[in-house]
């Protein structure tokens, strides 16, 4: 009677460890496009996000019917609802993958990019998705502490971006488009990390059942 | 068991009980009977001198009584005096059994369902004196009414016998199981119970050996294929079909680049491992039924994954995987391809001028006096591609290790010697001085291969100096190793080049080298050579200052 529940449960593992290698994908490939790295192909990012789309929707539906059809309890309603709310997460660092890779084509100036700390920025966006996949997988309470205190890290090249970019553009007359498109993929890869702490957390909450916003919220554990 | 017990007990004692309490009505009921005949006898007896001497007026002062009837019968058969009825409305009582006993013997007995009253009534009839007869009758209850008075009495002790039934019976059925419970099924044979048991416990005894044989021989069997597993350095998993991992060895581990161990992967998914997407297709793959494989770049490691699906009944039961190292395979082709395109090239190059040389002589395009010129062009790229293709072949010959040397005692200083003495003129063109130091040493060795290392290293180190510069060789012998030591005072190699000038064609400076000349291939002979010589090469350079060349030799007696 359970083993069904149990082989649906391993199945929503599964899948949510694809989409979660999907979009570390995305985002690895989209950050390459960026800084021009050769063999990098913006275009494998729109169909990788596609895909991601797809599969958000096929584990929603799934998680859904496991809610209604198995009214599953305790530790195995947690890992499914902190499933919901992971997908969700994962699917917009989809689509912010795909917005930097449709940025790409404008960024026509690729020395640019090695002037800034973007390189940093992506290079720590893509270790915090990897971190908080692989917190996932390996459900490391230990892992979801170190993709959390990596945000500070993005947030601060954040600002030494923005800050290098107006000097760039005041002082050097850099061509302002680009450096405005390249402060939209700087802010992609901003809220790219606090997605993949938003999913840290929730891997959290599944293993452990007390979620960082249940101070504020009681009512969650 | 025990309540099966239990309830038969019950059973038991419930049937003896109502055939017993049925068995003793049987035998009570015609005692009660004669009993009461007895006592209508004596009734009759004391009531008929009482009539004899009154007459009906005795009878009429008798208290009325339900129980006992009492008739009075003249000897014609009217009734003179009844106890319960109108005498006078009652018909003839001559005809009656008991009443006719009575005149003819003197008394009379019967039984009788009464007209008047719904009873079994018993009748005795006593001849008097006058004649008369005085009839006594009392009602015998039938058996259905008598068991129905002593009924709930009955009950009572019915149900207290079944308690007791009860409870007796909970108790042997207790105490009949109590053994079998506490039976050591670990010694089966070691039990003394009912003799009943015996067989049994003898066949759990021999299973249980059985059993104890199969595991100790399946412990056996997993510790072999965990050892043999363990030592292998291809990493081997074993899934099954829902993708979660039966076995693993340390090299699947090690290759996947998962460190750290913190607990079994056993049951554990196998994405856990590693969730690349070329990965996770095999295992799909394998697992739909395909023998699948992929090249997987893993850290710095190239990894084959072979992926087969097992099968049993035609369905697909689990996959094994098999992770190959491939690194140095992948390396080592990358290296042999980039061979092959530089060969080809720099092949290529001096024939290109040769035909674009004899092209113009043939056209007679060429005048006169360049035709020499032309002439000595086409003569100098001939002689460098003679010795391209003979570097090549030296380089191949000893990668290929057949030589057609035989070692012998060589005496170093004066094969150094000879070396020197051969690269002199070029050392005078490039005004470059060369020195042999103090120093000498023999060596059991192949003469014309070191020959070759030197005269390659001596030549890098005159092409690759400063005007006015220097090269010195040196020979030690220091214990058990040799050194011979060749070291210029030239332009030197960047640090981050400096592993790769053994390979071949490998220019530090490319744009400088049509000038310097060479084939690029001299220090990857020089390697090939000192590994074919059994010497190490080592090297130490500065940028701007120089380089020392060294080979070692560590004699082993």
């Amino acid at each position: 009677m359970r083993t069904k529940f149990d082989e649906q449960l391993n199945q929503l593992h599964v899948d949510l460890i694809k989409m979660g290698s999907l979009c570390e994908e995305a985002i690895t490939l989209a950050a390459q496009a960026l800084l021009r790295e050769p063999g990098a192909d913006p275009q494998k990012v729109f169909s990788l996000e596609t895909e991601i789309d797809q599969l958000e929707w096929e584990i929603e539906s799934h998680c859904m019917r496991l809610l209604l059809r198995q009214q599953p309890m305790a530790r195995d309603l947690r890992s499914v609802s902190a499933a919901l709310k992971i997908i969700s997460d994962m699917e917009r660092i989809g689509d912010q993958a795909a917005d930097i890779a449709e940025l790409t084509p404008y960024i026509a100036d690729c020395a640019l990019q090695n002037k800034l700390h973007i390189k940093d920025m992506a290079k720590e966006a893509v270790s915090m998705v990897t971190g908080s996949v692989d917190a996932y997988v390996k459900e490391d309470l230990d892992l979801v502490q170190k993709v959390i205190d990596q945000d500070d890290t993005v947030d601060a090249l954040f600002n030494q971006v923005k800050t290098e970019l107006i000097e760039l553009v005041q002082e050097k007359g850099t061509d302002a488009q680009a450096a405005l498109d390249l402060l939209m993929a700087a802010k992609y890869f901003e809220r790219i990390g606090d997605h993949a702490v938003n999913v840290a957390e929730w891997v959290e909450y599944s293993l452990t059942g007390v979620h960082k916003s249940s101070e504020h919220h009681p009512a969650l554990c | 068991m025990t309540k099966r017990i239990f309830r038969t007990i019950l059973a038991t004692s419930f049937v003896v009980l109502l055939v017993g309490i049925a068995v003793i009505i049987g035998i009570l009921y015609p005692y009660f009977g004669g009993q009461l005949e007895k006592e209508l006898e004596n009734e009759a007896s004391y009531l008929s001198l009482s009539v004899e001497k009154d007459g009906v007026a005795a009878l009429e002062q008798l208290p009325h009584s339900s129980s006992t009837r009492i008739t009075l019968i003249a000897s014609d058969g009217a009734v003179l005096y009844d106890s319960q009825a109108d005498a006078a409305q009652m018909e003839n009582h001559a005809d009656r059994e008991e009443i006719r006993d009575a005149m003819e013997n003197g008394s009379g007995k019967a039984w009788r369902q009464s007209d008047t009253l719904d009873e079994q009534n018993i009748y005795y009839a006593l001849r008097l004196s006058n004649g008369n007869v005085l009839r006594i009758s009392s009602a015998q209850r039938s058996v259905v009414s008598l068991v129905l008075g002593v009924l709930q009495p009955l009950l009572w002790v019915a149900l207290l016998l079944i308690i007791l039934a009860a409870v007796f019976a909970s108790r042997a059925s207790k105490k009949i199981v109590a053994p079998l419970n506490s039976l050591d099924l670990e010694n089966p044979e070691k039990n003394d119970i009912y003799d009943e048991v015996a067989p049994l416990l003898t066949k759990i005894d021999r299973q249980q050996k059985t059993i104890r044989q199969q595991l100790a021989e399946a412990k056996h069997r997993q510790e072999e294929f965990s050892l043999i597993t363990s030592h292998m350095s291809e990493g081997l998993l074993v899934l099954d079909s829902r993708m979660d991992l039966l076995s693993y060895n340390e090299s699947a581990l090690r290759l996947l680049g998962v460190s750290e161990e913190k607990s079994s992967y056993v049951g554990k998914n196998i994405l856990v491992l590693n969730r690349n997407e070329a990965f996770r297709e095999v295992i799909e793959s394998s697992l739909a039924g395909h023998h699948s494989e992929t090249l997987l770049s893993l850290n710095d490691l190239s990894c084959q994954i072979i992926a087969n699906p097992v099968l049993t009944d035609g369905t697909v039961a689990g996959a094994v995987l098999l992770l190959v190292d491939v690194t140095e395979k992948t390396q080592r082709e990358a290296i042999r391809r980039e061979f092959t395109a530089n060969v080809s090239h720099e092949l290529k190059t001096p024939l290109t001028s040769i035909s674009g040389f004899a092209e113009l002589l043939q056209n007679g395009i060429a005048k006169p006096e360049d035709t020499k010129k032309f002439a000595g062009r086409i003569f100098d790229e001939a002689q460098r591609l003679i010795t391209l293709v003979s570097d090549i072949i030296k380089i191949s010959q000893i990668d290929e290790g057949h030589l057609p040397y035989t070692a012998e005692n060589v005496d170093l200083r004066s094969l150094i010697s000879g070396v020197l003495d051969r690269l002199r003129p070029a050392a005078e063109r490039a005004d470059i001085s060369l020195s042999l130091r103090e120093g000498n040493a023999s060596l059991e060795t192949v003469a014309p291969i070191l020959e070759e290392i030197l005269y390659n290293l001596v030549d890098n180190a005159i092409k690759y100096n400063k005007k006015g510069g220097k090269v010195a060789v040196s020979v030690e012998k220091d214990g058990r190793q040799t050194r011979i030591r060749v070291q210029d005072t030239g332009i030197g190699i960047p640090p981050a080049q400096q592993q790769r000038i053994f390979e071949r064609f490998y220019r530090v400076d490319k744009s400088h080298s049509k000038e310097i000349g060479g084939t690029g291939l001299g220090l990857s002979i020089v390697k090939h050579g000192a590994a074919y010589l059994g010497a190490q090469i080592l090297v130490e350079s500065t940028p701007g200052e120089g380089s020392t060349f060294t080979l070692v030799w560590d004699s082993t007696c």
